[in-house]
């Protein structure tokens, strides 16, 4: 067996040898970081795999700002990072890989703390994924620009390999007949062989205002769904109109039964519509590196009882969360957790934000439900009241 | 050691063959008959070392980590003729049952591949960690020229043709990310337990081939010491296979004894 190993180590010798080839130049061509000076922002800012986006102090200019990027080692951007630009609109940077191969546009926008307040979910780009299509949901300012982009979980289903028919394969898309113009539609999705490889057999059908970091996705499902957007008004409530189809065997996720998904005889699945205002700031004494953990809620929190970091809630009621064929109304308001209530300095200076969460299956952030489930939902609004306004009635 | 249990075993079963008194004078008959055409035979087993390599090594494979060779062995025979009592050329067919396999673990950057399983296809770029486990079960018939250096040692060269009847290239990427589609696309992300597996066994091919040169010492009146290379010329994975962007081909060594009648 010597004679052996001393062979293998040849072999291995050999191959090593050859293998030493030069380091390939990178062919990734990312912004790793944005910048701008830490005393205009509201909120830290927030990178995507094409776009980044400033939420700045209201009262900042933007049509003079220099915003500074780090990049994939190697990389060049167009136009230089720290050039000044006119963000007015958003402007376009390209990044290009040091192999020369590959170059990628960013879109960095720069916006004041606001968020549209009436969605109708007309509008829908193209998802940013080079392989299969998905819709991504956004929605307008009154005078014209882009206001925000909804997150949704789309992004994680097109690794499964299974969007190869078109948008409405995924389980967050759009649909033509809404109640009025064109609705969102939300269907709970099996996620294949990939899906059920990773612990991850159901896909529930979501959209909500904050960001889906598909990087974690893996690892932390959960904490990949990042709830909120910073928001400075006061909620009242919220309304809208739905209809809902729960599909027809509910499954409870068990990681030893096959398929990973264990049927329950008798349990219906149910949808979920709730909306949070929450509080950014780090308690007295956190250090730098955890602060960052108070940006976002996440699929762990959300809902917490013990989440300090909420200020009030408007939820959909149980007894709603059931088949519903025809379009229903709800208007769901605002509940303030316990002790809680608004500092309006706070929430003048863009510390507060807010999310809004649809979702096909209740339970689908821990991938049980039932595949088939459909939400239909259309003509959402949030009822707010500005600071500084009269009130309309007591709350 | 159960190589040396094996070959241990061959040499009683050939010896208790050559014992066996009512075969005696059939065999006796042969070696006559075959001493006289210069018909030499030897049944042997050896072992294989070597594996699938792209030619040369990309880039894009940074390190290889480990390497094992796996029990991969082979037991054939060996019929040689030689083109006259005092000829030094000869010719040799070697027909045998092998098996060729590796298992390794490499480091790999921008490694480009796809994985198609039921009709789901998820394709992209991959900087991490690959391991692979291959294995081929192969009957193989080379066809050389032998040419005898000296009473005790011959040295061989030819083609040979090999058909697989075992077939298993499988393996997972961990430890790294995955850009989907190029190098633009989202990156995701696997760290500690999380894995991909792929297998692209049913794209292996059934038929190979390539050159073989071996060296053959005659220790004892009976005994040989074989030794030879392997050097694959086709690539494992049929054509149409276009997954791992580069090709492979087995490049195995062998070693081994065997029994000369």
């Amino acid at each position: 067996m010597n004679i052996l190993k001393k062979i293998s180590f040849c072999m291995v010798a050999i191959f090593a040898m050859y293998g030493c080839q030069k380091e390939p130049l990178n062919a990734e061509c990312d912004i790793v970081e944005a910048s701008l000076p830490t005393e205009l922002l509201s909120k830290a800012p927030i990178v995507e795999n094409r776009s980044v986006t400033f939420i700045i102090k209201d009262d900042v200019e933007l049509t003079a700002l220099a915003p500074e990027f780090t990049l994939t080692p190697g990389a060049t951007i167009e136009p230089p990072s720290g050039t000044v630009r006119d963000f007015s609109t958003p402007q376009e940077y390209t990044v290009y890989s040091e192999d020369g191969k590959w170059h990628k546009t960013y879109t960095v926008t720069v916006k004041y703390v606001e968020l549209a307040l009436e969605y109708s979910f007309e509008n829908v780009k193209v998802g940013n994924t080079n392989s299969f299509k998905y819709d991504v949901f956004y929605e307008m300012n009154p005078d014209g620009g882009e206001s925000f982009t909804w997150a949704s979980g789309n992004s994680g289903f097109a690794l499964t390999g299974l969007g190869k028919d078109g948008p409405s394969s995924f389980p967050t898309f759009q649909r033509n007949d809404g109640k009025d113009g064109k609705a969102l539609c939300l269907v709970t999705r099996k996620t294949g062989t990939f899906g059920t490889r990773f612990d991850k057999p159901l896909a529930a059908g979501n959209l909500y205002i904050g960001l889906f970091e598909l990087g974690i996705a893996l690892r932390d499902p959960r904490g990949a769904t990042k709830f909120g957007m910073p928001f400075n008004m006061i909620p009242l409530s919220m309304k809208g109109s739905f209809k809902y189809k729960p599909g027809e065997q509910y499954c409870i996720f068990d990681k030893s039964y096959e398929g990973k998904l264990r049927p329950i005889e008798g349990m219906v699945d149910r949808f979920n519509i709730y909306a949070v205002l929450f509080d950014r700031t780090p308690p007295a004494g956190t250090p730098e590196s955890e602060a960052v953990k108070f940006e976002y809620l996440n699929g762990d929190n959300v809902l917490s009882e013990d989440n300090e970091q909420i200020i009030c809630v408007a939820e959909i009621p149980n007894e709603m969360r059931v088949a519903t064929p025809n379009w229903k109304e709800f208007d769901i308001p605002f509940i303030y957790r316990p002790g809680k209530s608004i500092d309006t300095e706070k929430l003048q200076q863009g510390m507060y934000s807010i999310t809004i969460v649809f979702s096909s299956s209740i339970d689908g952030d821990y991938f049980s439900g039932a595949e088939g489930s459909t939400l239909i939902v259309d003509n959402v609004e949030l009822v707010c009241r500005k600071l500084g306004s009269t009130p309309q009635s007591d709350f | 050691m159960k190589n040396k249990f094996i070959y241990i075993s061959l040499f009683v079963i050939s010896l208790m063959t050559t014992n066996n008194a009512s075969a005696q004078s059939n065999t006796t008959w042969g070696l006559i008959w075959s001493e006289m055409h210069n018909f030499e035979y030897e049944i042997n087993a050896s072992i294989n070392i070597g594996g699938s390599s792209p030619m040369p090594i990309p880039g894009e494979i940074r390190k290889i980590n480990s390497y094992k060779p796996g029990l991969n062995l082979s037991i054939g025979a060996v019929i040689t003729k030689f083109f006259g009592t005092n000829s030094p050329w000869g010719m040799a067919i070697s027909p045998r049952l092998e098996v060729k396999g590796m298992d390794t673990e490499a480091e790999v950057k921008n490694y480009g591949m796809s994985i198609i399983q039921d009709g789901a296809i998820v394709s992209g770029y991959w900087t991490g960690l690959v391991n692979t486990k291959y294995r081929q079960s192969l009957f193989t018939f080379p066809v050389l020229g032998v040419y005898k250096l000296s009473p005790r040692c011959r040295i061989s060269f030819g083609p040979y043709f090999s058909v697989a009847m075992a077939n298993d290239f499988s393996g997972s990427v961990y430890e790294g990310y995955l850009r989907e589609t190029d190098p633009t696309g989202d990156k995701i992300t696997f760290e500690g337990e999380d894995k991909a597996t792929y297998d692209f066994s049913d794209n292996l091919r059934m038929i190979h081939w390539g050159v073989e040169a071996g060296f053959s010492w005659r220790a004892f009146k009976h005994l040989n010491v074989d030794a030879h290379l392997d050097w694959g010329l086709s690539n494992i994975f049929h054509s149409s296979f276009k997954t791992v962007n580069f090709d492979l081909y087995p490049i195995y060594l062998s070693v081994g004894f065997g029994y000369a009648f």
